[in-house]
């Protein structure tokens, strides 16, 4: 639901480190969100594709690695994915798939990175 | 003549969020300014809470009032003569570590002991959002219905003070109280959780200790 200021943060980093490597044009942009965000990944592309226009980033492709949930169970120390049900998504952040303890570490999938952009820029 | 280029950013907007929240409890902890991220549904009585702890309990307490609008809010705090800092968030649903930073800035902090940081009424989107505060306390009521802790797991499961008000009218709306309890403990077993009723006072006590006693189990 905050996809707009999340994009918008995006849109700045990606511009503002490809001035600073004098791009002439973006031609590539890979995020990573994790599937824990309360983000919409669909969403989040097209608010991107709505505010790239008239930027460097105008033509550029937009990729969403969508990141899967990693936990790590401090019970029975078991460290890994975990299956995801979409019907109830969240279960696996309450029980160690392996003990069915609640004494978990999130690793990962509660990231929005912008991972690396491709760039065209002057010899 | 020009070449393609792969640059690595890697900067993760979530942590960027975590830092600037981390900044934020270091000011607070300086300050000896104890902080309170107060989230919930909209019209859960966040506000009239916060009003209830200004009016009887014995912390000097400092608001920041943040909403989509929050001259409403603020003007509500004000009455009582305390410092406010009003914090609009325009069209966010949710308030940031950035913003509260800056609300920060604005609230003489060595006039207070407690902060209290009135979030945007929303049970998702602050859940991304760290504002650097020492505890998180949710309120919710009866008439948002029973199932509302159950469809929105993670702010609950994250929270450290639990609030169920409205139970004054819970038949009246149909809602069973005790299974929003349920529901909490089995996402947040080690939780508080207190059923209130903020217009006649019930468990208003009980929130005053509770506070209280997360501030004393974090010292």
């Amino acid at each position: 639901m905050h996809e707009l200021s999340m994009a918008d943060a995006i849109v700045k980093t990606v511009l503002d480190v490809a001035e600073k490597n004098q791009a002439e044009e973006i031609l590539e942009v890979t995020i990573e969100v994790g599937k824990l965000t309360m983000l919409n990944p669909e969403q989040l592309r097209f608010l991107l594709d709505v505010l790239k226009e008239n930027t460097l980033l105008e033509g550029a492709e937009i990729i969403i690695e969508e990141i899967p949930v990693e936990i790590k169970c401090l019970s029975c120390g078991y460290a890994g994915s975990t299956n995801l049900n979409d019907s109830d998504h969240y279960l696996v952040i309450v029980k160690c798939p392996e003990c069915d303890e609640r004494n978990l570490e999130i690793v990962t999938g509660q990231e929005c990175n912008v991972k690396n952009i491709r760039i065209e820029k002057p010899e | 003549m020009h070449k393609i280029a792969d640059v690595e950013i890697q900067h993760d907007i979530m942590v960027a969020n975590k830092k600037l929240a981390q900044r934020n409890q270091r000011i607070l902890d300086k300050a000896n300014v104890f902080s309170v991220d107060v989230l919930g549904a909209i019209g859960s009585g966040k506000t009239s809470l916060i009003e209830l702890l200004i009016k009887k309990s014995d912390e000097k307490i400092g608001v920041i009032a943040g909403d989509v609008i929050s001259k409403f809010d603020a003007g509500r705090f004000q009455q009582y003569d305390i410092p406010v800092v009003g914090l609009n968030t325009g069209k966010e649903c949710h308030l940031d570590a950035h913003l509260v930073e800056h609300a920060i800035e604005d609230m003489p902090l060595d006039e207070i002991d407690t902060l209290y940081i009135e979030n945007v009424g929303n049970l998702i989107c602050p859940v991304d959002f760290d504002l650097g505060s020492h505890m998180r306390m949710v309120v919710i009521s009866v008439s948002e219905g029973d199932d509302t802790v159950e469809k929105h797991p993670l702010i609950f499961k994250d929270a450290d003070l639990i609030v169920i008000n409205k139970i004054d009218i819970a038949d009246v709306v149909g809602a069973d109280a005790e299974k929003m309890v349920k529901d909490a403990k089995y996402l947040n077993p080690d939780v508080k959780i207190i059923k209130s009723s903020l217009k006649t006072e019930e468990g208003l006590t009980e929130i005053i200790k509770a506070i209280k006693d997360f501030r004393d189990s974090i010292n």
